[in-house]
């Protein structure tokens, strides 16, 4: 589906696109010679007309890896291919067809909204005055900010000056064929940052390239074609976003129970040993031999090819409900049917119970820890 | 291609001048860049006037009154002033993220750079202009200018801004906080001001003082002016043209590859 789409787009779309929108091979970033390197050899390609979500944790190399793609920094060696052209050699051309929106608020402090749209325009080449005028007031229609138009940025809010952000870089529309966002939802509320991400959909339907970062995992589920998750300046994973939980998130399954009453700390105990004994002895124990605790991610010190067949059990208390549990097994169906014979011996009233795949949020979270004891395992 | 690319070059620094000029300059700075110089010539310059009584003040062979010696002085001084634009410019940038935002678009830093300078060669020509209209009346019976003085006010007036504003440039690339900037520059400035001949001449003064005049490049820059708008262009004009010169394409190089160096 997604190369049909992709497909399409180069069919529709007028611009020479052969090849990948990047091109990224072996890049290595050392700030300093003495330093480890912050990119330590990554590569990946991003299609024409997709969303490509660069996933990691805070000092994971997100950040340098855009400063690079978008100019601000050199890489200390590796390649980069932007729309098929040597990032080093054709700065000023592929500048001209990228927008960026970075993680930090960007604002003309003196200017009024509109006048600062209409600034930027004119340094985006929009020549023609009423050509920009016209394009300013769709965006400021768009974007919902007409209320705000005669605002001084500097008087925004956080939230608006946000909004502000990203409107502007849809002022070369037309010219823009790859677009940067650094984490663009912070500081919007949830509508705003619904309709913003409806507003890059449309966007990528019509060709547009966008490389998002983002911490909010729904976000990267509900707008990202491929997802890349880098830690510790490698790439550790890289799919789909249902490729990357079919792979990794493997047969677990998380079970919602919500009781009638309030559960008791003994009651939690059973749950948690029937976890331990319907899961059997093999994940009780590691690869040393080394008994674990029930409630730990048994597949931390595993090997990323393993995971499918281990188990990250455990149980929760769900948000701050204390009559509901969310508990992670592979074995949901057998754990059910445990729990229900506990639940009826015990007399207890259960109002709902669901059973679900994991969310790419526990999918990421699995990645990187499962890298990082792997690691610390090599260091040992 | 080349004189493409040229054209491109020169296009790109325009739009950034414009845009210093509409969005990046503080209008309150604007003003004060004018009321600050205005209010010496008419208070400072009348009062030590008095003090100093009627022999005026020599100029080559030319004796002019103190408050035209302040008004020439005043101009050159004003470059100074306004040099701080260009650190101002960067270091507001820099807090309201255009600096990253400006180098994602079709810009690169050397025409950040120069489009900053043209912006404060700008200011410094007009404050310069408007700074000698109003105190025109101070000056006017001791104005000698001719055709072939004149260009040596503009020069020193445009190679004041480069050095000055390629200083600032520096200070602001090289310094890790908007406080520390204001210190250091602040002190400095402070140093340039007064440890050059834009209040008082250097003649007459003890010889280590009066050697350090000469360290300080404001005071080529005053000297030069001044020689320019009184018509009093000698063999040692031209050597502090020369000097003014070197000075400032030295830092103007050294603010370049401070700019290029600065992260993004």
């Amino acid at each position: 589906m997604l190369n049909d789409r992709i497909n399409n787009q180069a069919h529709s779309s007028t611009r020479d696109r052969k090849g990948p929108c990047i091109s990224v091979t072996n890049l290595k970033k050392q700030y300093g010679k003495a330093n480890a390197f912050t990119l330590d050899g990554i590569s990946f390609d991003v299609e024409y007309g997709t969303v490509f979500g660069f996933l990691g944790p805070n000092g994971a190399g997100k950040t340098t890896t855009l400063k690079i793609l978008t100019t601000l920094l050199s890489p200390t060696s590796g390649s980069v291919y932007i729309f098929g052209k040597d990032l080093i050699k054709k700065q000023s051309e592929i500048k001209r067809k990228i927008g960026v929106v970075s993680q930090n608020p960007s604002y003309e402090a003196n200017l009024t909204v509109e006048r600062a749209l209409d600034l930027y325009g004119l340094l985006w080449g929009l020549h023609d005055s009423r050509v920009r005028k016209d394009k300013v007031n769709e965006i400021l229609n768009t974007f919902d900010l007409e209320s705000i138009r005669n605002s001084k940025n500097d008087e925004l809010s956080i939230g608006q000056r946000r909004r502000v952000q990203l409107a502007r870089e849809f002022i070369h529309g037309e010219d823009m064929d790859l677009l940067f966002l650094d984490e663009p939802t912070i500081g919007l509320d949830p509508s705003a940052r619904r309709m913003l991400l409806d507003y890059i959909k449309k966007h990528v339907m019509s060709g547009l390239t966008v490389f998002f970062t983002t911490h909010i995992m729904e976000e990267a589920e509900y707008l990202c074609d491929e997802i890349a998750i880098i830690d510790n300046g490698r790439i550790i994973a890289f799919d789909t976003p249902t490729g990357l939980k079919q792979k990794y998130g493997g047969a677990n399954k998380i079970i919602e129970i919500t009781f009638k009453e309030v559960l008791s700390q003994s009651f939690i105990d059973l749950l948690k040993k029937i976890i331990i004994s319907s899961t059997g002895s093999r994940d009780q124990k590691d690869k040393d031999g080394n008994h674990k605790n029930y409630d730990e991610s048994t597949s931390n010190n595993i090997s990323k090819d393993k995971i499918n067949t281990t188990t990250t059990s455990h149980v929760d208390i769900k948000g701050t409900n204390p009559s509901a549990v969310s508990i992670t097994v592979n074995n949901a169906e057998e754990v059910i049917s445990e729990i229900l014979q506990l639940v009826s011996k015990k007399g207890m009233q259960i109002e709902s119970i669901s059973i679900n795949p994991p969310s790419l949020e526990e999918v990421f979270l699995s990645i990187v820890n499962d890298e990082n004891n792997s690691r610390n395992n090599e260091r040992k | 291609m080349k004189s493409m690319n040229d054209y491109i070059m020169v296009y790109s620094i325009l739009l950034l001048v414009y845009r210093n000029i509409v969005a990046a300059i503080d209008k309150m700075f604007l003003i004060w860049q004018i009321a600050f110089p205005v209010v010496y010539i008419f208070v400072a310059g009348y009062a030590y006037s008095a003090l100093i009584g009627d022999q005026g003040i020599a100029i080559g062979s030319l004796t002019v009154t103190y408050v035209s010696f302040l008004t020439a002085g005043m101009i050159g001084f004003n470059v100074m002033n306004g040099s701080t634009i260009a650190g101002a410019i960067i270091w507001n940038d820099k807090r309201n993220g255009m600096f990253q935002q400006i180098l994602v678009m079709p810009f690169n830093k050397i025409q950040y750079v120069i489009a900053n300078l043209i912006t404060l060669i700008l200011i410094g020509l007009g404050s310069a202009a408007v700074i000698m209209l109003i105190g025109f009346p101070t000056i006017f019976h001791d104005i000698n200018v001719t055709p072939w003085s004149i260009p040596y006010t503009v020069y020193a007036l445009v190679a004041g801004s480069i050095f000055f504003g390629s200083f600032t440039i520096i200070l602001s690339t090289r310094m890790k906080s908007s406080e520390g900037y204001n210190v250091i520059s602040n002190g400095l400035f402070l140093f340039f001001a007064f440890v050059s001949s834009a209040f008082y001449p250097a003649e007459g003064l003890p010889q280590p003082l009066a050697a350090a005049f000469y360290v300080n490049p404001l005071t080529y820059i005053v000297d030069i002016t001044r020689a320019g708008i009184f018509a009093q262009i000698d063999m040692f004009t031209n050597v502090e043209v020369l000097i003014l010169g070197l000075l400032s394409s030295a830092v103007f190089l050294i603010a370049t590859r401070s700019m290029i160096k600065m992260e993004g």
